[in-house]
């Protein structure tokens, strides 16, 4: 479904992703992790579109297409969904009007009519259900004073709204108490089928307790310096990052 | 000039009483005041007061098709055409008539014209003790050809008292139309008044809108400004706060396009202790449209213990799009809360890539951010029916497509 090419992107002057090279299938939860300003987050960013990322070289090839080509919203209607680390606050826009808006852009690119309104509350209705969502939260403007972990199940809300092939969850259990992020993964692992893939961005050996990853991924400095399968994850959390951190330092002196 | 010079000849076919006639003169002694007026500085008149406006009203009889086009569809309607009140509801505790002379304490040179010209405008009277549920709404036509207009309306809102209003002056033809309005709203202690104005017209039409506001004890009153339309709109909006414990709340938006104009003239006059004033102004500059906004707010010596809020914050959307915003504070009290911000900035980069990322266009997603910032100061009308219709405008001005029905 994906694979990436020996990615290479910064910012300005400065190289954060330094050859990266990940290949997804459809059916995969992938997880990556690192400690700080390894280039997670920008990982994310660059495969969602974020203009502000130079990309220098690689490429992001989605289905046959290169993702690079694309504008953001083009990636969007592909199927590419990035659950943000911060959610933006967008006062005077409720959930459901942003929700609804998402979904009729995505179907009017693919010649679709509107989807009617009995057949997109019945869907809110559901995927509420799913992510233990009450119902005043429709009517709240989008994201506007909600707690860390609201926004973030609203992150998750909106990816069971838009049904995405490629889902990138970035940090998402940060700010999310216990059950909170047991909802959330819960969601998350409904919404898991043989057609679409995860990766899930994380510091935390915890989210994967709930989410369990077919791959784990260590990106380091801009690189993948070490894969493995869902051990490799509680071998993290119990040795750091440091045993593989060193290694790689050696390597790329 | 043209517009001079046809006041002129019209007042002489016409009888005033020697105080009109005095305020006439002055006016025409004076004349129209000019940018070297320091609250006339980035809003000028001269393109405007060159033109052959009549002053004689011969409008055409309109159907109520026309009426229902542009109306609210409230029950309670108050409705002119060229001046003539046609339809006036019946409310226990509100008596509502046609023109009735009164003064005012406000004499600049466009008062002292509308003093002096005006027959035209309406006078409600609200019983002590009354609280009048249903939204009152207010239409103005005009059917007359480059017609220039005065009307002068007064609102007296007795103790005790709440009652909402909402207003539109439509012009119902395709030439220039020029409107000089006022309004003076007298708040009684205890009351509660809402005044909300939308200001849509015509493309070439220009008004110059006076309200004055004036509060007793304990007394809330809220004037709500859309502009949406219009060439040429100038809103003079004056609260003086004669009481403690008052209340004064303006909101404003205004969403311009190709060469409109709109300026937002607010003055508040703290005069009494434990007060508060918030003002929140809004606006959206496309095209070649240009915006002002001149707050001021009078803190006098006795009134200790108040609280002025007061925000202008504007989106300039295009390369040839201006705002002039100037806050005035003068505060002569010693124990008072005063606070003002203005900003003037573009769209936010991070919000339009996260709405981008959920797979909305880029010209989709400006617009719903141009509208979801401007909303906000919609979102303190309190007649939701208002309230719907604002958003509804908003988002037709801006080419959004939202579903008010979710």
């Amino acid at each position: 479904m994906l694979k990436i090419n020996n990615l290479k992107a910064g910012i300005e002057d400065n190289q954060i992703l330094k050859g990266i090279n990940l290949e997804i299938k459809a059916g995969e939860v992938h997880a990556i992790m690192g400690p700080n300003g390894s280039g997670k987050s920008t990982l994310a960013s660059v495969i969602a579109g974020k203009e502000e990322y130079e990309v220098e070289g690689g490429e992001i090839d989605f289905e046959g297409v290169d993702l690079l080509d694309l504008t953001p919203e083009e990636r969007a209607h592909k199927g590419v969904f990035l659950s943000f680390q911060y959610p933006i606050e967008i006062p005077g826009i409720s959930v459901s009007n942003f929700i609804k808006t998402s979904i009729n852009e995505r179907r009017k690119i693919a010649g679709l009519e509107s989807m009617p309104a009995k057949n997109l509350l019945k869907m809110l209705k559901e995927k509420m259900e799913l992510l233990s969502i009450d119902k005043g939260y429709l009517s709240r403007n989008m994201n506007e004073g909600f707690s860390g972990g609201e926004k973030k199940r609203n992150e998750i809300f909106q990816m069971a709204m838009l049904e995405p092939k490629l889902s990138i969850l970035d940090e998402t259990d940060s700010g999310l108490d216990i059950d909170a992020l047991r909802i959330v993964a819960n969601g998350v692992n409904k919404l898991r089928t043989k057609d679409n893939a995860t990766v899930v961005i994380t510091h935390y050996q915890r989210l994967l307790d709930y989410i369990i990853p077919d791959f784990v991924h260590v990106l380091y400095k801009g690189r993948i310096v070490k894969s493995g399968g869902k051990e490799l994850a509680l071998e993290l959390e119990e040795k750091g990052y440091d045993w593989i951190t060193k290694e790689a330092d050696k390597q790329w002196v | 000039m043209g517009l001079i010079n046809n006041i002129k000849s019209y007042s002489e076919t016409i009888s005033l009483s020697t105080e009109k006639k005095g305020l006439l003169n002055s006016f025409l002694e004076n004349g129209f005041p000019t940018i070297k007026d320091e609250d006339w500085k980035y809003t000028s008149l001269k393109r405007i007061i060159s033109e052959d406006f009549s002053i004689e009203k011969n409008g055409n009889d309109i159907d109520s098709s026309e009426i229902s086009k542009h109306s609210l569809s409230f029950k309670n309607q108050l409705i002119f055409v060229d001046g003539e009140l046609i339809s006036s509801p019946q409310i226990n505790g509100v008596t509502i008539s046609g023109y009735t002379d009164f003064e005012s304490r406000n004499n600049d040179a466009i008062m002292n014209l509308n003093a002096s010209l005006c027959n035209n405008g309406f006078s409600i009277s609200v019983a002590k003790n009354t609280v009048v549920e249903q939204v009152i709404e207010i239409l103005f036509f005009t059917t007359t050809e480059n017609n220039f207009s005065q009307y002068r309306n007064q609102i007296i809102v007795g103790e005790n008292s709440e009652i909402k209003f909402v207003e539109k002056i439509q012009n119902l033809n395709n030439s220039t139309s020029f409107v000089n309005y006022f309004t003076q709203i007298n708040c009684d202690k205890n009351t509660n008044v809402e005044f909300n104005k939308i200001q849509n017209n015509t493309s070439n039409s220009i008004l110059i809108d006076n309200v004055d506001v004036y509060q007793k004890d304990n007394s809330t009153c809220d004037v709500n400004t859309l502009i949406f339309g219009g060439n040429f709109t100038r809103n003079n909006l004056n609260f003086e706060q004669n009481g403690n414990n008052c209340e004064s709340n303006m909101n404003g938006v205004s969403v311009l396009d190709d060469n409109q104009f709109a300026d937002n003239h607010t003055f508040v006059d703290h005069k009494s202790a434990h007060c508060r004033s918030n003002e929140m102004y809004k606006g959206v500059y496309l095209g070649k449209s240009k915006g002002v906004f001149n707050g001021k707010i009078m803190v006098r010596p006795d009134a200790q213990k108040i609280d002025a809020f007061q925000s202008n914050n504007n989106l300039l959307l295009s390369e040839d799009s201006t705002i002039d915003s100037k806050p005035q504070l003068e505060i002569y009290a010693d124990d008072v809360k005063c606070s003002h911000g203005c900003t003037i900035g573009q769209l936010d980069d991070e919000a339009l890539f996260y709405m981008r990322s959920r797979g909305i266009g880029v010209e989709e997603a400006k617009a719903i951010l141009t509208y979801a910032f401007a909303s906000e100061a919609i979102d303190n009308i309190s007649v939701s029916e208002v309230r719907l219709v604002a958003q509804k405008l908003l988002a037709d001005k801006l080419n959004v497509d939202l579903d008010f029905s979710l």
